[in-house]
């Protein structure tokens, strides 16, 4: 199986990021992993690394509540800026929110792939790299 | 010439004849000549014609000149009034007496005194013209009729007219007095029956005019011959009579349907003549009515007696004529209302002789007007005691009468209510639709709830209901209002509202707070599921204390996050049972004691400019939290640029302590974060202390005490709370 060569984790949980880098590693996911602390830290690396003409992420692993910006507003200045879009970036909510509203909203962003209820399992990630790889 | 036999026959000649020779001296006379023109009836023999004779007409005095010249002269019978004045009617004859050898010798004198017979005539003529009355005949035989100048001035025909019998019926009126006439005559013809009769003719000019004919018939061995008559003008009589009689007719008319009972006392006599309406009205039988005065007398109330015996004595002795109401009681029991007025009738010299009056029966009237009364009475007290308000309102709008609830209501005097119009104190939204549709008769009645202005400005609510009252004509004379004051209602619907979306956005914001509460339990339960994992898989031991640690973390956090819950839950849950007047001043000087530390690490400066007069009403542990969360957020997120300075002001409202807390820290972009500023785990700033839960439950306790929270932000210049909390 062909790995993701760059994913990036939006999350404020310093265990959630310990854990989903550790299956990461498990499951031999990604060559890297890039992990920013909320919404507005994950946009201003981004922009970065656009700038630097670096690779984007091909995965985004998104929480929903994070201060300063959370995954919503993440996800409305995503769909503003004008990423490569030669580059598929696929974007998985990962939350630990079972409000059902929250996962009708999710159905509004063609750019959010899947629904993933915390914690993320390598069962989870194998699913993400058949589907990314086809 | 004379012989005893001539002699005799003169003398006893039942007519006055004088033989007197040329010198004019008596020669003989018969008695009747003694009897009727000889003063004291002496012998008169010799002596002379007018020294017997004084007083004669001239003319009578000519005719014996003429007769001495021989020639005769005859007077059938003519009117003389003498120098005396004697109004005398003389008929004479004088004719010459001739010897053998035809020589005059002397005259022989008719005369006759005609006077009584001529009178006679002659008043029967005069009375005939003034009476109007005519005679007529009819000579059956000769089939001829013969009428009076009267009779023809009746007919209005020339006295020339000669009248025939089928003329003479035919002046009658055709129809039933033709016939009547007709009729007549040919009884009295074929059985001699007389008639009498008041009948109409038509005059020659067309005058239609009633005459009163009467006929008798002579017969001579049973056979009519003769029908002789009178014929009389009664017109002006008749047509007074049959007025009358109309007249007479419609009053009897009038006083039966009216049932006025119509009675005359005769005060000499002591004689009561009552008509049959007096019967019915008094019920008293015809019969067993014993015609005198105490016969009314005993109809009469015994509570009333006194006054009517009184007013029919004072309208005998003449103070007032009878006019009165009393009571009268039937045999059966039942009380009638009588009306009676009368007049007293006296003789010339001012003696009470009679009495004629009306009675007529009122008591319909009177209980009519005794309901009407009663009526009239229960409204009133209907009015003035009614729970719901009630006035009287006139075309004009203004109040005329209005009653003890509704001033309660509008919480004015009636003085002051009673100079002004309803539209005064009605609300303008309300104006459209007045009380005017009644009154320009566009309905009949309305109901609509309205809203007032209460004399110290609140709003009334009513429900009013609208009735017009007409007056005789028709137009509306005022309008019945009611007012049913439903101003408790309304402001509890508004209250019941009011709980009502506060309830909803409680419910709102417990559902959020459920789906926070499974969020953060979640997010800390699954970390410690996975955590336990790797710790089961990891063999490092330098791995392994790291994972042990985290779990550490994560039971805190866990921990932490349900003693979160657990407060917000007190909030929530926590009644206002313990609001209490709390000096504001003391809250702070207290808080601001117990961040001494922090204050003195970052430098801060606090103002304070608060009244230590303004109280709030709250929750003491609540309001130290409140002022404690703000302070420190304050603190937390002061700009690393300036010295913090936090200003805390106080200001008295209406009802209410508004408190503003200004810094100059790092601010919120409230463009971005409006929504959620006082959202549950809300976080905007980078500080690792940002767990977002003091802003959500310092709103919760603001609110659960009836207060407000309210935020102005700019980012990098400051932040300013304003914490509207209630007074005593």
């Amino acid at each position: 199986m062909k790995k993701v060569q760059v994913c990036c984790i939006i999350d404020d949980d310093p265990i959630f990021i310990y854990g989903t880098k550790r299956i990461i590693k498990e499951v031999d996911f990604a060559e890297n992993i890039i992990v920013y602390n909320n919404g507005q830290e994950a946009v201003d690396g981004l922009k970065e690394i656009i700038n630097e003409g670096g690779f984007l992420p091909e995965v985004i692993f998104l929480d929903l509540n994070m201060p300063i910006m959370n995954g919503w507003e993440f996800l409305e200045e995503y769909k503003n800026c004008q990423y490569d879009i030669s580059k598929k970036t696929t974007i998985y909510i990962i939350s630990s929110s079972v409000d059902p509203r929250d996962l009708e909203r999710v159905k509004h962003y063609n750019e959010v792939d899947m629904y993933i209820l915390k914690p993320i399992t390598p069962d989870d990630l194998g699913k993400i790299l058949s589907s990314t790889t086809v | 010439m004379k012989t005893l036999a001539t002699d005799f026959l003169l003398k006893e000649s039942p007519n006055a004849i004088a033989i007197v020779d040329t010198k004019l001296n008596f020669i003989n006379y018969s008695n009747q000549w003694q009897s009727d023109f000889t003063p004291n009836k002496t012998d008169i023999i010799g002596k002379h014609l007018f020294d017997v004779i004084s007083e004669m007409p001239i003319l009578f005095n000519n005719a014996i000149k003429v007769g001495l010249t021989d020639k005769e002269n005859i007077n059938a019978g003519q009117k003389f009034i003498l120098p005396s004045g004697k109004v005398q009617w003389l008929k004479w004859k004088i004719s010459p007496i001739r010897n053998d050898i035809n020589i005059l010798e002397g005259l022989v004198i008719y005369l006759e005194d005609i006077t009584a017979d001529k009178r006679d005539l002659e008043l029967l003529q005069t009375a005939e013209t003034v009476a109007k009355i005519g005679g007529w005949e009819v000579d059956l035989q000769k089939n001829s009729l013969y009428w009076t100048k009267t009779t023809k001035d009746i007919h209005e025909v020339p006295e020339d007219f000669i009248p025939d019998l089928a003329q003479g019926i035919n002046f009658y009126k055709e129809g039933i007095h033709r016939e009547k006439i007709t009729e007549l005559v040919s009884a009295a013809i074929e059985e001699g029956k007389p008639w009498d009769t008041e009948l109409i003719i038509i005059t020659a000019k067309g005058n239609e005019i009633w005459v009163r004919a009467k006929g008798e018939v002579e017969a001579v061995n049973d056979k009519p011959i003769r029908i002789i008559g009178t014929f009389q003008d009664i017109d002006e009589r008749k047509k007074i009579e049959l007025a009358h009689e109309e007249i007479s007719e419609r009053l009897k008319l009038a006083t039966q349907t009216s049932q006025i009972g119509i009675w005359e006392y005769d005060l000499i006599e002591n004689e009561l003549i009552w008509d049959n309406a007096m019967y019915n009205i008094f019920g008293v039988d015809e019969n067993q009515f014993a015609g005198v005065f105490e016969a009314w007398e005993s109809t009469i109330h015994p509570d009333d007696k006194e006054k009517a015996l009184k007013a029919t004595n004072d309208a005998i002795i003449g103070v007032k004529d009878f006019d009165e109401e009393f009571r009268i009681k039937l045999q059966n029991g039942e009380v009638k209302y009588i009306k009676g007025l009368s007049k007293t009738i006296r003789d010339l010299k001012g003696k009470p002789i009679k009495m004629t009056g009306a009675n007529w029966d009122i008591t319909m009237l009177r209980s009519t007007e005794l309901k009407l009364e009663r009526s009239t009475e229960s409204f009133t007290e209907t009015f003035d005691n009614a729970a719901i308000g009630m006035a009287l309102i006139s075309p004009e709008l203004k109040w005329l009468k209005v009653n003890k609830s509704l001033l309660t209501s509008l919480g004015y005097s009636e003085k002051e209510l009673l100079g002004m119009r309803t539209t005064d104190i009605t609300h303008p939204d309300d104006l459209e639709s007045s009380t005017k549709t009644v009154f320009n008769g566009v309905k009949d009645t309305y109901q609509l709830q309205k809203r007032y202005f209460h004399k110290n400005g609140h709003i009334v609510y009513a429900i009013i209901g609208v009735t017009p009252v007409k007056d005789l004509d028709g137009n509306p004379s005022h309008a019945i209002a009611q007012f049913l004051d439903i101003t408790d209602r309304i402001e509890g619907e508004k209250r019941l509202e009011t709980l009502v979306e506060v309830t909803k956005s409680q419910n709102d914001s417990l559902l959020n707070f459920a789906h926070i509460v499974s969020h953060n339990l979640r997010s800390h339960s699954t970390n410690m599921t996975m955590l336990a994992k790797f710790l089961s898989q990891e063999e490092d031991e330098k791995e392994l204390k790291n994972i042990n640690r985290m779990i550490t973390d994560a039971a805190e956090s866990l921990s932490e996050t349900i003693a979160h819950l657990n407060d917000v839950v007190q909030v929530k849950t926590g009644a206002l049972k313990n609001l209490q007047s709390i000096s504001v001043l003391n809250t702070i000087e207290q808080i601001k004691k117990s961040i001494g530390g922090l204050l003195e690490k970052q430098e801060a400066i606090i103002k304070i400019d608060i009244k230590n007069s303004h109280f709030v009403n709250a929750v003491p542990a609540y309001l130290e939290s409140i002022f404690l969360n703000i302070l420190t957020n304050a603190l937390k997120y002061s700009s690393p640029d300036r010295t913090p300075l936090i200003e805390i002001k106080s200001q008295l409202k209406k009802e209410t302590v508004l408190i503003s807390f200004k810094d100059n820290g790092q601010g919120i972009d409230l463009k971005r974060h409006s929504d959620k500023i006082f959202g549950m785990y809300k976080t905007f700033h980078k500080h690792k202390d940002a767990k977002g839960i003091g802003l959500f439950i310092t709103k919760n306790q603001i609110e659960a005490m009836g207060g407000s929270i309210k935020i102005e932000s700019v980012v990098d210049q400051g932040t300013t709370i304003f914490i509207e909390l209630n007074k005593i």
